[in-house]
């Protein structure tokens, strides 16, 4: 082989996907190389669509919240006719980010570095001192509005938008996937909310930890031991000062349990969910709406509603509803540094005391400063140790469950009124890792736009 | 405002804290808290203002009552987390002590706060900064923490911070 192309990376040393041999590798290459996150955020983060936020964050006319697509700035108003708009952050004049704030309310924003001021819709209200500017006509032939998002995208409140257009519309990126969102969306007659204080935190490794362990089954007893102790400890010395959970009475991670207790789903476009049974917990702060939940939507959908489900939406948007309900937003900063932004998610008008509840079962299990969350990213950060080798370049971590995952969907499914991709049925000890797969097949069809394959 | 007649002994209180938290001496420490005691740390609603209420707003960390730190303190001793194991080594200096008379024959005390920690198998050194709002109670002859507020002024957390970082 020339020496030249040995440098170059194809696709098939990255993700060895051979399903008739039995055979899903991915190289540790694809989460601790420089090169491939720079493709990554040209092809996934600024490539196409990407979770911004809720519409229920910008409620009233002039209300707006800042992020980021990939490394872009963006902003996202509702202007004073209450549309919303997916804008670039960015001054037409110099560059600078016009909106600087989180979050806010404002008819007006003004680039604070030259005053070019912009309505809420972004367009230009003034560029100051211009009939002074001896500009040539040319300059007024330019649109000096802020650039607008080429594609922007509200499903049921859940923002989305692009910084290409050739994109698939947001009904076809989310496909049935769309239904799981409605399970979030659903548990109120009046839709969801983030509960106010975000929490934000970084780790040295790579965004692809935070996307797989979200539906990772097989980590939990092995990195969560000390909650789960604290869990039984709770319940033998009870108190009424300490967080119920919706795990003290399940079976779904409890070695001994017999029988279907979860499974996962695969979606198109790289979207998946794993989930476990539950049932109607009064340690679930949903359980106050569990009757009139079955009553406008079914039993069964109320169940569905009631059993845990980590759902991502690729490549950015995390929902867990487990222990508590959190709304995760990934954001990568460099191939081993990751930002998150977090938030509890709730439903709108639910009582004072499941409130409490949900806010308190949150802050024991998923935030930084709680028992579970911290395992998990000194987990990832001990993995992007780990893959600076290359000895043995390709992970097994995508082997489980390979002779059980099947075309479409089950019964559970059937239940729930959607159709996936794939499916696989599990007891509490099959913890399937089959449906990374699904991430990696989406990433690699993202990224053959660059490498070859 | 009056300093508390008990000003010394308050900020004594603090050091003590301080140095049992970078100690690990994890018994001492709980014994400075009365049984019902509330330990919060708020979130941050935006760039300039802490959350308020830990009912309706998202706090890093809210209990009411001891036990839950006794549940953290045993989490940190029981080898079964890794983020807690082993676990970074940290010093707190406590400084700006005022205390003054508070309801309820209370005393109440504010003081600034910066913990250097040094994680050596992350490679990774930080120092989380903020304020304490205390109030104290006499218990038998001690006074002890009936309520600790913590403002994390630098909150975008760097993978874990528990109680002893704070």
């Amino acid at each position: 082989m020339p020496a030249v192309e040995e440098c170059v990376t194809r696709l098939s040393d990255l993700v060895d996907d051979r399903p008739q041999d039995g055979v899903f590798r991915v190289s540790r290459a694809i989460f601790d190389d420089p090169e491939i996150f720079e493709l990554e955020m040209r092809h996934i983060f600024e490539g196409g669509w990407v979770f911004l936020g809720l519409a229920a964050q910008i409620a009233d006319k002039g209300d707006f919240f800042t992020t980021t697509i990939g490394r872009v700035p963006v902003l996202i108003t509702r202007d004073t006719d209450g549309e919303l708009h997916g804008l670039v952050n960015s001054c037409p004049h110099k560059g600078a980010r016009v909106a600087q704030r989180l979050h806010g309310n404002a008819k007006l924003h003004v680039c604070p570095y030259h005053n070019w001021s912009f309505d809420s819709a972004g367009r230009n209200r003034a560029v100051k001192a211009a009939r002074a500017g001896c500009y040539a006509p040319a300059f007024d032939q330019d649109s000096h509005d802020l650039p607008r998002l080429p594609a922007f995208a509200s499903y049921r409140g859940f923002l989305f938008g692009s910084l290409t257009a050739d994109v698939p519309t947001l009904p076809e990126f989310l496909g049935e996937a769309a239904k799981l969102l409605d399970m979030v969306v659903d548990q109120s007659e009046d839709g969801v909310e983030l509960v106010p204080g975000g929490v934000n935190f970084a780790f040295n490794a790579n965004w692809k930890l935070q996307l797989e362990n979200c539906s990772d089954a097989y980590h939990f007893t092995a990195t969560h031991p000390s909650y789960i102790r604290i869990l039984e400890r709770r319940k033998t010395a009870p108190d009424k000062t300490t967080a119920r959970s919706v795990w003290e009475n399940s079976q779904a991670w409890s070695e001994a349990a017999q029988g279907v207790q979860g499974g996962s789903y695969s979606f198109d476009h790289g979207h998946v969910l794993n989930w476990g049974l539950i049932g109607v917990s009064d340690a679930l702060p949903l359980h106050e709406s569990a009757d009139a939940l079955a009553a406008r939507h079914g039993e069964a959908k109320r169940d569905w509603m009631f059993n845990m489900r980590n759902l991502t939406i690729f490549p950015n948007l995390q929902i867990a509803e487990n222990a508590s309900s959190q709304l995760r937003i990934i954001r990568p900063v460099a191939a081993d540094r990751t930002e998150m932004q977090t938030w509890c998610i709730a439903p709108r008008g639910e009582s004072a005391t499941a409130r409490r509840q949900r806010i308190r079962q949150y802050e024991d299990f998923f935030n930084p400063s709680g028992m579970a969350t911290p395992d998990d990213t000194i987990c990832y950060e001990n993995c992007q140790r780990g893959f600076a080798s290359r000895v043995e370049p390709w992970l097994q971590g995508y082997a489980r469950g390979m002779t059980a995952t099947r075309a479409g969907g089950n019964l559970f499914s059937d239940s729930g009124e959607f159709q996936p991709a794939r499916s696989v049925l599990a007891d509490s000890q099959l913890c399937d890792e089959t449906l990374y797969h699904s991430y990696y097949r989406e990433w690699a069809r993202r990224m053959a736009r660059s490498l070859a394959p | 405002m009056t300093r508390h007649p008990a000003h010394d002994e308050a900020s004594d209180l603090l050091n003590r804290e301080a140095l049992f938290l970078d100690r690990s001496e994890w018994d001492a420490w709980l014994a400075l808290y009365c049984e019902d005691a509330v330990f919060w740390m708020p979130a941050w609603r935006d760039e300039i203002t802490p959350t308020e209420d830990p009912d309706r707003e998202l706090s890093l960390i809210y209990y009411q009552g001891r036990r839950n730190l006794e549940d953290r303190v045993w989490r940190i001793r029981s080898g079964f987390s890794t983020a807690s194991t082993p676990r970074p080594r940290t010093v707190h200096l406590v400084t700006n002590v005022l205390t003054h008379e508070a309801d309820e024959g209370c005393c109440a005390v504010t003081a600034s706060f910066c913990t250097h920690l040094y994680d050596r198998r992350g490679e990774r050194t930080h120092a989380f900064f903020g304020r304490y709002e205390y109030r104290l109670r006499r218990e038998a002859e001690d006074l002890r923490i009936a309520r600790k507020k913590i403002l994390l002024l630098n909150d975008t957390i760097p993978a874990v911070v528990d109680i002893y970082s704070i």
